[in-house]
C-alpha cells in the first residue's frame, strides 16, 4: 500500500541499542495510529463510492433526463463564474497585493469569510441582499427584475463562494512578483495598466490558472448557498450537486453515477493543480 | 536611429527625503557625458537617492532638475514614466518571459513606437553592447555577463537623459565583472546623457566615473575627481576604499601630528590644525627590532590580521596606532608575521601626507 508511505516502519539506520529501538517503536505507535486512521477517514468513504457504482449503468444513468440540464446548467453557471472572477478578481487581487494600507488588510480578511461562512448562510446573506426586500433587490423589483430563484442567483451564489479562492490564490502569486520589476518598467515608459497587462499578468498566468482550477471546482461543488437563494428548479437552478441530493431519494445508483463524475472531475482539477502548477 | 546630439544642461538635484531610520540629505550635480560615481556603506541612502531620481520615490523637500527640465521640487513630482531615465538594477531584472530583443524594444513600445520601429531600434541596442547574435535569447538562457548587457541596452533604449545604474555588476562573478565593466565603460563613452552610478567596489569607481560622491549616512561627506580622492581621501570609508591608513588628527608647525585615538605621527609636511594624515600600506615596514636611522616613525603593534593579495600580504596592526601594512610574502615567512604577535612598524616620515580637515 503506497497510501501509508512513511508511517510504517522506515529504512534502518544501522542498529541502535534496544532502548532506543524500543523508544522508536512507541513514536510509531502513538503518532502512527492516529496517522493511519486519519488516512482511513478520508479514503474510506472514496473508495465506498468507487466500491458501490454500477460502472456498466453509469453512461445510461448520466443521459437520463434530469441528468442533461443539470450538467449543462453546471457547465454554463460554473464557466461565467470562473470569468467573473477573473474579470473582477484580477484588478482585486492586484490592489491587495500592491497595497500595505491596513485597509487592505481589512479588505483580506473581509475576503476570506466566505471560505469559512457556512454555504447556507451565504445564501440566506444573498437573499438579505437581492432578494424582493433586499439591500439591492427592492431597488430592482420596481423595473421588474427579480434575482433570487433564477439561473442569475446560481452564479452570484457561485461566485460568492468561489472569488475567495481566486483572489487569495493570485494576490499570493503577485506578491512574488519582484516590486523592482514594476520600478523598471515605469522607467522605460509603462504605467500601471501596461505593466500589469504585459508584464504582470503573464508572470503570474500559473497562480491565475491555479486559482481558476481552484475556484471552478468550489463553484462546481456549490451547494448550500445555491439551494437557499436560487433554489431547486430543474432546467434554471437545479446544478448536479443539487441534483445528485434529490437523485438519492428517488434512483441512488443515478445519484452514485453522477457522484463519480463529479469526484472524477475534481481529481482531474487536481491533477492539473499539482501537474502543471503547483510545485 | 541613435540619438548623438549633444543634449543641453546636466543634473541639478538636491535629494531630502527620509527612508527607514536614514534622512538623506544628498547634492548631485553633473555635466552632460559625465559619470558620476556615488560611494557609501550599504544602507547609508545611495539605492534611495537613485530612487529618488528615477521617481519611484517622492522628495520631502529640495529638486532634481535634468536638462532643463524639472522632474521634481517643491510642487511637483514627475512620475518614472513621466521622466526620461534610464535605470539598471544589480540583478539585471529582465522581463522573464520576453526575449531579449522584446525586453530592449519594451520601453521604446511604452513610450509609442510602433512595434517595427521599436524592434529595429532594440537591435541596434543590443548590437551595441555586443548581443545582436542573441536577440531570439530568453533571459534564462543568457550568461549573467550577457543578462546585465540586456539590461543596459534596454535601459537606453529610451534615450534618457538621466542613466541610472544601481550596483550594476554586484551580482556578476569576478571574471564576467572584469569583462562587463569594459563593455559598460565602452558604452557609457558613446552616451551623450548624464549617468549615476552607485557602487562599492572600488575598481567600478575609478574606472568608471569621472566624478565621485560619497554618501555616508544620508550625508555626502566628500566630492572630487577619482584622483582627488584616491589623493586626498576625507572619511574613514573614503579612506578604505582607496586603500590608504586614514587618520583624523591635529598637526603643528613642527611635523608633529597627534591622531584622535592619542597617536604621534611625524611627517616633513606639516599642515597646522585639524588635518587628514594619511599613509599609504605601501610605505610601512616591519621589523623584528627596533629599527635606527632616518627620521622615522615606530611603533610596536600588535598583528590582528593577515591576509593574502597576490604576490603581497596585508597585515591588520593594532596599538597606540591602528595601521595596515602591505609587505611582501617573503616577509611574512622571515619574520614569522603571525596574528598575535608584536612586531615593529616603521613609516618614514616623508610618506606621512597631511592636508587641513
Amino acid at each position: 500500500m503506497t497510501s501509508t508511505a512513511g508511517l510504517g516502519p522506515g529504512p534502518r539506520r544501522g542498529a541502535g541499542p534496544p532502548t532506543r529501538n524500543a523508544g522508536r517503536w512507541r513514536t510509531r505507535v502513538v503518532l502512527g495510529v492516529p496517522a493511519a486512521l486519519a488516512l482511513l477517514l478520508l479514503v474510506v468513504p472514496l473508495v465506498a463510492l468507487l466500491l458501490q457504482a454500477d460502472w456498466a449503468r453509469i453512461p445510461s444513468d448520466l443521459a437520463t433526463p434530469t441528468v442533461l440540464p443539470a450538467l449543462r446548467l453546471s457547465l454554463t453557471t460554473t464557466s461565467i463564474t470562473a470569468v467573473l472572477c477573473l474579470l473582477l478578481g484580477t484588478p482585486l487581487a492586484w490592489f491587495l497585493a500592491r497595497s500595505d494600507h491596513p485597509a487592505t488588510s481589512w479588505a483580506r480578511a473581509l475576503l476570506t469569510v466566505p471560505l469559512v461562512l457556512p454555504p447556507v448562510v451565504g445564501g440566506v446573506a444573498l437573499l438579505m441582499t437581492w432578494g424582493r426586500n433586499g439591500l439591492i433587490g427592492q431597488h430592482l423589483a420596481p423595473f421588474g427584475i427579480q434575482i433570487p430563484f433564477t439561473t442569475v442567483a446560481v452564479v452570484l451564489a457561485e461566485t460568492f463562494v468561489a472569488m475567495p479562492y481566486y483572489v487569495l490564490a493570485v494576490e499570493a502569486s503577485m506578491r512574488g512578483l519582484d516590486p523592482r520589476l514594476e520600478s523598471v518598467a515605469r522607467t522605460l515608459g509603462a504605467g500601471d495598466l501596461r505593466y500589469l497587462r504585459t508584464v504582470a499578468v503573464p508572470l503570474v498566468l500559473p497562480g491565475i490558472a491555479s486559482g481558476l482550477a481552484l475556484a471552478w471546482a468550489r463553484a462546481l461543488g456549490e451547494f448550500g448557498a445555491t439551494i437557499t437563494f436560487a433554489g431547486n428548479f430543474p432546467g434554471r437552478t437545479q446544478t448536479l450537486p443539487l441534483l445528485v441530493y434529490v437523485e438519492l431519494e428517488r434512483d441512488p445508483q443515478v445519484a452514485i453515477s453522477i457522484s463519480i463524475m463529479l469526484l472524477a472531475v475534481s481529481v482531474l482539477v487536481l491533477g492539473v493543480l499539482r501537474g502543471r502548477w503547483l510545485r | 536611429m541613435i540619438d548623438t546630439t549633444p543634449r543641453t544642461g546636466g543634473l541639478d538635484a538636491r535629494i531630502r527625503l527620509t527612508r527607514g531610520a536614514v534622512q538623506v540629505d544628498v547634492a548631485l550635480t553633473a555635466e552632460p557625458g559625465q559619470v558620476v560615481g556615488v560611494l557609501g556603506p550599504n544602507g547609508g541612502g545611495k539605492t534611495s537617492a537613485v530612487l529618488a531620481l528615477a521617481g519611484v520615490l517622492r522628495l520631502d523637500d529640495g529638486h532634481v532638475r535634468v536638462a532643463g527640465e524639472v522632474w521634481a521640487d517643491g510642487r511637483r513630482h514627475l512620475v518614472p514614466e513621466q521622466r526620461g531615465v534610464g535605470l539598471m538594477l544589480a540583478d539585471s531584472l529582465l522581463f522573464p518571459h520576453l526575449r531579449a530583443l522584446d525586453n530592449v524594444a519594451y520601453g521604446p513600445r511604452s513610450r509609442g513606437v510602433d512595434r517595427r520601429t521599436a524592434r529595429e531600434r532594440a537591435g541596434v541596442e543590443l548590437e551595441r553592447v555586443g548581443l545582436g547574435d542573441r536577440v531570439a535569447a530568453k533571459p534564462l538562457e543568457l550568461s549573467s555577463g550577457q543578462q546585465a548587457r540586456v539590461a543596459l541596452a534596454r535601459a537606453l533604449a529610451t534615450d534618457p537623459t538621466l542613466l541610472l545604474l544601481d550596483e550594476p555588476l554586484a551580482a556578476l562573478d569576478p571574471d564576467t565583472r572584469a569583462r562587463t565593466r569594459t563593455d559598460l565603460a565602452t558604452r557609457l563613452a558613446a552616451y551623450t546623457g548624464v549617468t549615476v552610478l552607485v557602487t562599492h567596489d572600488p575598481l567600478d569607481a575609478l574606472t568608471l566615473a569621472d566624478h565621485l560622491v560619497f554618501v555616508e549616512d544620508g550625508r555626502v561627506t566628500q566630492t572630487g575627481t577619482p584622483s582627488d580622492v584616491l589623493r586626498e581621501p576625507r572619511s574613514a570609508y573614503a579612506g578604505t576604499v582607496v586603500g590608504l591608513n586614514l587618520y583624523a588628527a591635529q598637526g603643528d608647525s613642527h611635523g608633529h601630528v597627534l591622531t584622535a585615538d592619542g597617536g604621534l605621527i611625524v611627517t616633513t609636511s606639516p599642515t597646522e590644525g585639524a588635518v587628514w594624515a594619511t599613509v599609504a600600506p605601501s610605505a610601512v615596514s616591519l621589523h623584528e627590532h627596533e629599527p635606527e636611522g632616518s627620521p622615522r616613525n615606530t611603533w610596536r603593534l600588535r598583528i590582528a590580521s593577515v591576509t593574502m593579495q597576490g604576490q603581497s600580504a596585508r597585515v591588520g596592526l593594532t596599538g597606540d596606532l591602528p595601521l595596515t601594512a602591505e609587505v611582501t610574502l617573503e616577509s611574512v615567512a622571515a619574520l614569522g608575521l603571525h596574528v598575535g604577535r608584536e612586531v615593529w612598524a616603521a613609516v618614514k616620515a616623508t610618506e606621512v601626507h597631511t592636508y587641513p580637515r
